[in-house]
């Protein structure tokens, strides 16, 4: 079978004990395609589920899909997201036993995972200790060095803006510069030359304090050409934890993965169990409870550095749910409630490979900048090998409120050529008209050959800028373009089909 | 003159040659017979000109139509005469933001001499910074945002004086 290994059949037949569920009721505090993919397997888990939504988002998928919907008030809908006493409040008021934070939000925030632990429920998640540890990244820099975990020669962070600019210029460059408090790419640049230091360090340093409300930078030797592994782990909180191997997400843009796989390409069995190794160790020694990962930066030389800790359930956590056969939200519920990890890590296989493409709404063609619309149409591929991870309805507004990741399309295979192959067919079928995506860009980027043959790095995309360009139409598809066009308005159907022949001719667009 | 369309930022003309027996389109000059033209409104259809069928999907915004036609998607506008020329004034002058968001910082003032990339506002949009640089050479006339403003997608945010003619 090998290529079904991972399917959604199996995912649940796991979870048949509906009469005896592990939480009676669960709020899932997050929005969009991983609140729904969270409620799926709460839902077969025979959980009761409840959505929280912000007026801008009423007819949203999440809502439809809860067993229970409240609203939730703020300036903004990502304030409302983000009001800590607002989602507790109407956790308790609904007897809800378990809050899933999702990823972003307060995923990863250890004020929130305190005060719904205060508050007597459980949070899937780690305990706020962890997250505070992992959360900071010099107190996981050194917690990880301390464990025998390489990190790379960096500047300790500061508030002191100078300081901090005197001593990053010390170590020389290329430069990184990161958000002490950061992730997701904010607060992230590159810095290559003394000349750009002081303003990248400056901007760092304000979007830090604008969205972790800490100003502190932090700057690290920059490897180039670097790969981006990251091992999923699982912990039980009692020192025990084991990993699911590894994902490859180099190909990023603005600082943020749109394509991941698992397992990683071109990576050596001795590297692999290294790398996945010391993930467990990592986990193991923070006694680590939850499921997480363990991000690296891998260099060409072989060596490589452990970037940060993201103690969450991951955006692109499916493609090891297809190598692996295990449902990870599943994990982190039967962690939280203390049945410990769902199998020995001598019974963890995988099976085949798996590529993640994030659709999002933006234009490849300008800088990746995020796009704005209405959800037209809708179509989307079917097969036993894809999941496609969203929460998109027809009519949907697409607004700058929430981030441009729409979705998410996974492709399994039996092995890599045929995962791209498949993800490719796929993108070729999904239609999501209304609201400019990079759905054809990932199209061209997969099937580039420098992909294919995994030569892969984060500077893939600025490499390969030429070659990734949308190819100029002929004179063909062009006419079809335009004449499939054409027919679509009102005013010159009426003129083919209503109108006698000779006024046609003559035009009269404008009545 | 028929109809006037914009694919890729370029115009078209496309024009009812005639409709039976079969719809012949005159496309930018050329002439192209359908012997089927699909259905109206949104969703799949197929055109076919020649031997093939060709399917693609449609749907309309107002004045644009989006195609989805060989694995790709096109937006197709529709140029209205009797509004046309609103839009292309102050084009060459004009730093628009590519998307909504709101103003961080300003870097320049009214009267910098700037060149082509110099930096002169960071706007922010989606939790994301953005510097909006100077296209060409010239001289900032105008600042229309102040920091903290919101605006919408191609919004006007610095203008530059208009170009003078050297020699």
């Amino acid at each position: 079978m090998g290529d079904a290994g991972w399917s959604v059949g199996r995912l649940a037949e796991r979870g048949h004990h509906m009469s005896n569920p592990l939480f009676n009721k669960v709020l899932v505090a997050n929005r969009g395609e991983i609140a729904c993919r969270i409620m799926r397997t709460l839902s077969q888990m025979g959980i009761s589920t409840v959505a929280i939504y912000h007026a801008a988002e009423t007819k949203a998928r999440h809502v439809q899909m809860a067993d229970k919907a409240v609203e939730i008030y703020g300036e903004t809908p990502v304030a409302a997201h983000l009001d800590m006493g607002q989602i507790i409040e109407i956790a308790r008021n609904l007897e809800v036993d378990a809050i899933h934070p999702g990823y972003g939000f307060l995923s990863e925030n250890a004020n929130f995972a305190a005060a719904v632990a205060d508050a007597g429920m459980t949070f899937i998640g780690p305990d706020a200790e962890t997250i505070a540890l992992m959360g900071d990244k010099i107190s996981a820099r050194n917690f990880a060095e301390k464990h025998n975990v390489a990190v790379a020669p960096s500047v300790m962070p500061t508030d002191d803006l100078d300081d901090f600019i005197e001593k990053a210029a010390g170590i020389g460059y290329p430069l990184l510069i990161k958000a002490a408090a950061g992730g997701g790419g904010k607060g992230m640049s590159i810095v290559r030359e003394a000349a750009a230091l002081v303003e990248a360090a400056r901007v760092a340093s304000s979007e830090a304090l604008r969205y972790f409300g800490d100003g502190r930078v932090y700057a690290e030797t920059y490897v180039d050409h670097p790969r981006h592994i990251e091992v999923q782990v699982l912990g039980d909180g009692k020192g025990g934890a084991i990993h699911l191997f590894e994902r490859e997400c180099s190909v990023q843009r603005r600082f943020q993965k749109i394509i991941e796989e698992a397992p990683a390409p071109n990576l050596s069995a001795e590297l692999r169990d290294e790398i996945c190794t010391s993930a467990t160790r990592l986990a193991a020694a923070a006694n680590y409870k939850n499921a997480g990962t363990v991000e690296y930066i891998l260099g060409a030389d072989g060596r490589f550095f452990f970037l940060e800790m993201n103690t969450r359930l991951q955006v692109e956590h499916p493609v090891t749910e297809m190598i692996t056969g295990i449902d990870l939200v599943r994990a982190q519920i039967e962690i939280a409630a203390g049945k410990g990890l769902p199998l020995p890590q001598s019974e963890v296989r995988t099976s085949g490979h798996a590529v993640e493409c994030r659709i999002c709404a933006e234009n490849p063609e300008q800088d990746f900048m995020p796009e704005t619309g209405v959800v037209r149409h809708l179509g989307v591929p079917e097969a036993e090998w894809l999941r496609f991870e969203n929460a998109l309805t027809h009519g949907q507004k697409i607004t700058a409120d929430f981030d441009p990741m729409l979705a998410k399309l996974v492709a399994h295979g039996p092995n890599r050529d045929a995962a791209i192959e498949r993800s490719i067919a796929a993108l070729g079928e999904l239609a999501l008209l209304g609201v400019k995506t990079n759905i054809d860009y990932l199209a061209r980027l997969i099937n580039h050959d420098a992909f294919r043959a995994a030569e892969l790095h984060t500077g893939f995309i600025a490499q390969h800028r030429d070659d990734l360009a949308p190819k100029a139409l002929n004179e063909t598809e062009r006419a079809q373009i335009l004449a499939a066009a054409f027919l679509g308005f009102r005013q010159t159907r009426d003129l083919i089909v209503g109108t006698p022949e000779p006024h046609a001719a003559i035009g009269g667009w404008r009545n | 003159m028929g109809f006037q369309l914009i694919l890729d930022g370029e115009e078209h003309d496309v024009a009812i040659v005639r409709r039976r027996p079969h719809l012949v389109l005159r496309i930018d000059g050329i002439e192209h017979e359908f012997s089927e033209i699909g259905g109206p409104g949104d969703g799949l259809h197929a055109l076919k000109s020649g031997k093939h069928p060709i399917d693609f999907i449609r749907a309309s915004d107002n004045e644009r139509q989006i195609i989805r036609l060989g694995g790709r998607t096109f937006e197709v506008d529709h140029i209205d005469p009797f509004s046309e020329g609103m839009e292309s004034g102050g084009n060459k002058d004009a730093v628009r933001s590519p998307m909504p968001g709101t103003v961080v910082s300003i870097q320049c003032k009214e009267g910098d001499t700037v060149v082509r990339g110099t930096p002169l506002v960071t706007i922010e949009s989606m939790k994301l910074q953005t510097v909006l640089s100077a296209m060409r050479e010239g001289t900032v006339a105008e600042i229309l945002r102040v920091e903290g403003e919101t605006f919408e997608k191609d919004a006007i945010i610095v203008m530059l004086e208009p170009e003078t003619e050297k020699a």
